[in-house]
């Protein structure tokens, strides 16, 4: 088993992703930006080993939780980068659309189901996605899974917005305004951090 | 200080790291466990992990793809 360099490889991917995305360009920008969008992300979900899965579950499992710390940074880095975005394209008058979506007891069932299928499939759909393109074979049965489902649920969506859209929806901003909305997010989720810590430790005393 | 072999090939997170638990409850200290891997984000937990609960580590890639990571119990 010797290590071989992969430079030939590298250089020929990136020249396929250039000319894939000159051949996009042709076709439609916005389409061509957004696979851009999407291999940076892919990139940096790859090299950072983040893993929404193992952040959920470790905790209970391992009793680690230095992922799910990272994804506390990452809400914290997103909900101030929202209300930002929002602000920005309503005083230059673009129109965008928040897909705020109800909340309810269907998010609670939802959120079981997900997580089951989730820690069993060994990751999300992104981390999904991102091992099967690092060539783990086991996933590409999940992403077969992932496909089917994804699939199900598109072509089932008006059904269930039909059921489930009497709940009420609350969106925090409408009711209190941004920047209070934004500050209770931010201090629930400095809570939410302390709550972890405390529990790492508290794990860590029983190991 | 004997060297024990764990097979966790094809695994995936959380099973390598619930199996090295109950594997190291069955050695000495000192004793050092080989792992080998073809799952990076094992790899990694792997190495969080043991470094968390203070054990020594060493990880290598010896092949595109397979990790060797070398734990050594320490308490």
């Amino acid at each position: 088993m010797i290590k071989k360099s992969q430079r030939k490889l590298n250089i020929g991917f990136s020249l396929v992703m250039v000319l894939f995305f000159l051949l996009l360009l042709q076709i439609s920008p916005r389409l061509a930006w957004l696979f851009v969008l999407s291999l940076a992300l892919g990139f940096t979900l790859q090299k950072s080993r983040l893993c929404f899965a193992a952040s959920f579950r470790d905790p209970w499992l391992v009793g680690s939780t230095k992922l799910t710390e990272a994804l506390i940074i990452i809400l914290l880095i997103c909900i101030p980068g929202f209300a930002i975005v929002y602000h920005f394209f309503t005083v230059c008058n673009i129109p965008i659309a928040l897909n705020v979506t109800p909340f309810g007891i269907h998010t609670f069932i939802g959120g079981i189901l997900f997580g089951i299928g989730m820690v069993l499939a060994g990751g999300c759909a992104s981390g999904t996605l991102m091992r099967v393109g690092e060539g783990f074979a086991m996933q590409m049965i999940a992403l077969v899974g992932l496909i089917i489902g994804a699939f199900l649920g598109k072509v089932s969506l008006p059904y269930w917005l039909q059921i489930f859209h009497e709940f009420p929806a609350v969106f925090l901003p409408n009711i209190m305004g941004w920047v209070p909305a934004v500050i209770t997010q931010l201090l629930i989720l400095l809570l939410i951090w302390q709550l972890i810590r405390r529990w790492q430790r508290k794990r860590k005393e029983l190991t | 200080m004997a060297t024990y072999y764990l097979d966790i090939w094809g695994e995936m997170c959380p099973i390598p790291i619930i199996k090295t638990q109950r594997k190291l409850k069955e050695l000495k200290c000192g004793d050092t466990l080989v792992l080998e891997t073809d799952h990076s984000c094992t790899s990694r937990a792997l190495v969080v992990w043991a470094q968390e609960h203070g054990h020594k580590v060493k990880e290598e890639e010896v092949a595109n793809g397979i990790w060797r990571i070398e734990l050594t119990k320490m308490r």
